[in-house]
Parts: structure tokens; C-alpha cells; sequence
């Protein structure tokens, strides 16, 4: 083996222009699968994180009746829990209301959420430095859309438990930014105590949010939501996006491929006299295959160790000052957590698996047209006869 | 004395067409240890068939060639390379030498394939290029050597593992008048200093002047096996 790696070392340096066409298509193939991967990899990671530090703790206790993606639950889904069951559980209770900046109507969820929390990043400590009736918290998008800046004052209108219409000045006591446009767009954060005297709904919670120390047994009209469980649709959604990203560098790698095997037949073909020459000095026909077929996949090595040094700069750079999303992607609930820059994962395990799947891929293209070697009749090769 | 390579009725036939074509009719044949002897015919005669089964790139349709003691006819894949690597050396009409590899690395192959230590292929190689009068081109590639150099290299590359046998098809046949007598002053030279038993297919008169013995074969037989005395061939 170590024999076929000296040769197929010689073979491919001494080929010149063709190898490194091959090499050069390869390499950039590894370095598109590494940064897409990467990319991704990076998007989740920020994601989940953000998604955890401003929204989800580590895991929510959830009213039976209450379903996030549908509004009209929202106004009937909440509930009580005693002391000791809402132990280490911060409460959330959701509302619906309206809001009127500057003369219009814009329908907002109002969230009421304990003041001294530590679980959320949401700055809940600016309602106790507040002076307001009712303080309220937004996020940048929130305020962007509404033209809202900390100190406005401005109407917002609610229901309370009997169905009554009521009204009353809120004020912007903070605006923080975040990634997790859930908690963001269309949506005003209030104290707690306050929301409860708003709407009557005295200790009543929506949903709960778990802290570290939080162990859940079950309970009636209640389902726990785990983490894992709550960062699954993002996975979900990181996961499509992957898969379709997939068929890109697929193709990329499949002309990458098509490209060593078309440079594998034509170079069994031309170096029929060759491969009879070696057979005549004492090779036998598999090592001959095993010859031709590590030169294929010495392609991929080598592609590797080129894609590697002219990726590390690449990667380094990337990983260090991230990828700016549009303003527009940031500013808008897509659906999923976007950073304003996401910075690409580049893990050992990440370029490892890549290596192997370019160099595994490389070597069963090799092998398949190096195969035919095996067959040869040594005479015609050497009178270059094999058709 | 036991002979190193021993033909026993050995035909050779290959599919033609409809038909087949028969390129060498059961041949017997024997040769002795040290000889230099040439296999001479026309195109098509089955000079080139003869050393190819002698070499052990071919068998025979029937019949045995027994070669160093090891019927050609029964060997596998992996027994008749062994026998090519250890045994025999190759010169072709075209030299081919490998064209990516430097003169030195092209020499050193066949000792590679024998797993010799680097030491070793290094003073054998440079021993081998002497023996042919190139050791001063080591670092030229095949594509900058002269038609002369190239088959001296192509000589040493088939010397240098010291075969017992050497197989030369049509040597000088690419090459010029002064240099056809250089090569093959040097392989009798080397066959009379090494004992290498040397066997050529070739039609060239130049060749012919250094032979020992000289085997014609016409449309597949043996039409005169001719002993070459002493004061009739060149040394």
C-alpha cells in the first residue's frame, strides 16, 4: 500500500495541469460543504442558544388549553398552580390587546411576567426602576414598526375576565434586542402584578418558565414542554434547510466526482502500455487496480490538504467576524431565530467527516473504471490493443 | 545440464474472425543457462508470442513452457508476477519506460516492488546505470533522453534486479546503426559478465552478428535452430 501511495504520488504531481484541475474543483468542493455545513451549524447553535436565554429557560409548563401557534386559545388558556408546584417556575400570563401609537391600532399580545425573574434575559428589572402606572417592555422590532423609543407614552386597550373593554397609559420603560423575534415582534412585556389587576386574573398563568432547578412531575390541566423538546422545531426547520443546502454541494461533489472518473478512464485507456509495463515488471493486476485507485483517490487527498489551507483563512475569518444577515431577514419574524450575524461552527468533527466523505467518494470512483485493469490481458496493454 | 527455459509442444492460437490463428505450432524448444541467443522470422511468425509466454505475460493454448522451473502453463496471476519480479527482465522495442519517473526512479521500480531498503536500490541503481553508461542522467526524465539513452535505461531498468533471464523484443529497432551496436554490445557484455541468459525476438542483421544462437521460426515452427560458433559472433 505504502508502495501505491509513492507511486500514485509521482503519477498525479507528474500528470501536471489535469491533476490539479481535479485537485483545484475537489478542494473547493470540501471548502462549500465545510462552509455550508459550518454556516448552519453555526445559525442552529446561535439559535438555540438565544432561543434558550430569551424564551424558552430550560423547559415551560404549559396551560392544556393553550396552543402558541393559535390566537384564539389564548384568551381562555390559563390557569393556577399552588406555591409549591410553581416552585423554581416563573409565570407568564398572555393577553390580547390593543395598542394605539400615534392614532393607530396595532393588536399586540401583552405578556405579563414576574419582575425579579433571572431566568429570561428580558430586562425585568427596569420595571422596578420605573415610576410608571404600567411600565411595559419591547423589543426593537416592536418599536421599529411603531416608531416607539423608551419614555413614550401611548393607549393600550384589553379585556378583563368578564369580557369588559378597559384602557389604560402605558410606558416604554426599556427596549432591548434580541435574535428570538417570538418574545419581539407584536408583543408587550408588563409586570406581572400589574397585568393581574388589569384583567382580574389574579395568580393566573398562561405557561411557566422552568428554571435549572426545576423538576416536573405531572400535573392536571397542565403538559410539560422539555427544552429539547420546545428546540426541536427550530432543529426541524435547521434541518430542512440543511437538506435542501445538500443538494447543492451534492451536485458540487457529483461533477467534482465525474470529473476524476472521466480523468480515470481516459487515463486507464492512455496508459494502456503502462499498466503493461508494470505488470511486466512484477506487479500483479490488483495491485495495478490498487495502484490506479489510490491515484483517484490521492485527488481527494490531496484536494483536502488544499481546500484545508486556503480554507483555515477563510473559515478563520468567518468564525471571527460572522456572516451579516440582510436587515430585513432580521427585522422580521421568519419564523425561525436569525442572528444579525451569524457566526459559522467550524468543528474538528464537521472537516473530519468531510475529509472522509470526499476521500471515501473519490476512492469508490477510482476504484469502479480501475476495476477493469484486473481483466486485462497484459499483451494487448503492453501493444496498446485494450478497447 | 538442466536447461532454464524448456518449451514442450507448445501452440499458441488466438480467436480470429470466425476462425482462430494459429501462432505457434507445437514448439519445442530448450535453452541452457548464460545463453544469448535470438528468435528470429518474419512479422507474424510468432517471435514476439514465444517470449510473451516465456515472460509469463501469456500462456500457452497447449503444451508447457517451463521456465526457471515453473511451467508457465499453471501459474496464477499472482505466481507469474512473482516469477517477472524476481526472475526476468523485459527490454521492449519501444523501451517504455514510465513517464513520470525520473531515469533513477525508473531503474529503481523493479526493486521497489521487491522491497529492497533505500540503500540498497540506491547502489543498485547507480551500479545498474553504469553497467549501461548513463549514470550521469539520473535526474532526466524519459522525455529528455535520446532513443540510445532511452534503451539503455530500459536495459538497466531489466538488469538491475539481476534477473537469470532477459527478454528483448526487438531492442534496436527504434534505433540508429551506432547506437543498435552499442546496446547490444553492452547486453553481451552484461550476458558474459553476469551470466544473465539473454533471448531476443528480432529481425535486425545488426543483432544477429552477436548471437550465439539463432532460432527461426516462420508461419509459427521452428524452421532452423542455428548454433552460432565462436569465430562467427561478435563479442
Amino acid at each position: 500500500m505504502k508502495l501505491a501511495f509513492q507511486l500514485a504520488y509521482k503519477n498525479l504531481v507528474g500528470a501536471g495541469l489535469r491533476s490539479w484541475l481535479n485537485v483545484g474543483i475537489l478542494a473547493f468542493t470540501f471548502i462549500v460543504i465545510i462552509f455550508f455545513n459550518a454556516y448552519l451549524d453555526g445559525w442552529n447553535l446561535q439559535a438555540q442558544r438565544e432561543s434558550i436565554k430569551w424564551e424558552y429557560g430550560h423547559g415551560q409548563l404549559r396551560h392544556q388549553d393553550y396552543d402558541p401557534l393559535d390566537p384564539f386559545s389564548i384568551n381562555e388558556a390559563h390557569g393556577k398552580l399552588n406555591a409549591s408546584q410553581s416552585e423554581n417556575l416563573t409565570t407568564v400570563l398572555i393577553q390580547q390587546a390593543s395598542l394605539y401609537p400615534e392614532g393607530r391600532m396595532v393588536s399586540v399580545l401583552m405578556k405579563g411576567i414576574d419582575s425579579d425573574q433571572k431566568i429570561l434575559e428580558l430586562p425585568t428589572e427596569a420595571f422596578a426602576k420605573s415610576d410608571a402606572n404600567i411600565p411595559a417592555l419591547i423589543g426593537k422590532r416592536m418599536a421599529s414598526s411603531n416608531k416607539l423609543e423608551v419614555g413614550d407614552q401611548l393607549l393600550l386597550r384589553w379585556r378583563d375576565k368578564n369580557g369588559t373593554f378597559d384602557a389604560a397609559e402605558i410606558t416604554i420603560a426599556d427596549i432591548f434586542e434580541t435574535d428570538v423575534t417570538s418574545v419581539d415582534a407584536g408583543q408587550i412585556w408588563v409586570p406581572i402584578e400589574r397585568l393581574w389587576n388589569m384583567t382580574g386574573l389574579r395568580g393566573e398563568a398562561t405557561y411557566f418558565i422552568a428554571s435549572e432547578n426545576y423538576s416536573h412531575s405531572p400535573l392536571d390541566k397542565w403538559y410539560f414542554k422539555s427544552q429539547a423538546e420546545l428546540l426541536k422545531q427550530l432543529q426541524e426547520i435547521i434541518e430542512m434547510k440543511s437538506a435542501s443546502s445538500s443538494i447543492l454541494y451534492f451536485l458540487l461533489l457529483g461533477i467534482a466526482l465525474l470529473a476524476i472518473f472521466d480523468t480515470q478512464v481516459l487515463s486507464i485507456f492512455r496508459r494502456q502500455k503502462e499498466i503493461g509495463t508494470y505488470i511486466a515488471l512484477g506487479m500483479t493486476r490488483w495491485q495495478v487496480v490498487q495502484l490506479f485507485t489510490v491515484e483517484g483517490s490521492m485527488y481527494s487527498i490531496l484536494a483536502s490538504i488544499v481546500g484545508t489551507i486556503i480554507g483555515i483563512p477563510i473559515f478563520w475569518y468567518f468564525s471571527t467576524f460572522g456572516i451579516g444577515m440582510p436587515e430585513y431577514v432580521t427585522q422580521q419574524d421568519m419564523g425561525v431565530t436569525i442572528a444579525q450575524r451569524i457566526y459559522p461552527a467550524f468543528t474538528i468533527g464537521l472537516i473530519m467527516g468531510t475529509i472522509a466523505l470526499v476521500v471515501l467518494s473519490a476512492t469508490i470512483v477510482s476504484f469502479i473504471p480501475s476495476r477493469n485493469i484486473a481483466k486485462m490481458d497484459p499483451v494487448d496493454a503492453l501493444k496498446g490493443k485494450v478497447q | 545440464m538442466e536447461p532454464i527455459i524448456k518449451i514442450e509442444n507448445v501452440t499458441k492460437k488466438f480467436p480470429e474472425g470466425e476462425g482462430e490463428f494459429v501462432a505457434l505450432k507445437d514448439i519445442n524448444l530448450e535453452f541452457q543457462k548464460g545463453e544469448f541467443t535470438g528468435v528470429v522470422g518474419p512479422s507474424g511468425s510468432g517471435k514476439t508470442t514465444l517470449l510473451n509466454i516465456i515472460g509469463s505475460l501469456d500462456q500457452p493454448s497447449s503444451g508447457n513452457a517451463w521456465v526457471m522451473d515453473k511451467n508457465v502453463a499453471e501459474l496464477s496471476h499472482k505466481e507469474s508476477a512473482q516469477l517477472r519480479n524476481l526472475h526476468l527482465g523485459f527490454i521492449f522495442q519501444v523501451y517504455n519506460l514510465l513517464p513520470v519517473y525520473t531515469v533513477f526512479e525508473n531503474v529503481e521500480f523493479a526493486l521497489l516492488l521487491q522491497n529492497k531498503t533505500k540503500e540498497e536500490r540506491r547502489k543498485a541503481v547507480m551500479q545498474a546505470l553504469e553497467w549501461v553508461g548513463v549514470e550521469n542522467i539520473p535526474n532526466k526524465k524519459p522525455s529528455k533522453l535520446s532513443g540510445g539513452e532511452g534503451q539503455r535505461v530500459a536495459i538497466a531498468r531489466a538488469m538491475v534486479k539481476e534477473p537469470k533471464i532477459v527478454l528483448a523484443d526487438e531492442p534496436t529497432a527504434n534505433l540508429d546503426a551506432t547506437n543498435a551496436h552499442a546496446i547490444i554490445q553492452t547486453m553481451k557484455k552484461l550476458n558474459e559478465e553476469l551470466g544473465t541468459t539473454f533471448l531476443f525476438s528480432t529481425h535486425d542483421e545488426k543483432v544477429m552478428q552477436y548471437l550465439n544462437r539463432i532460432i527461426h521460426l516462420k508461419g509459427g515452427e521452428v524452421e532452423k535452430d542455428e548454433i552460432i560458433t565462436a569465430q562467427n559472433s561478435k563479442s
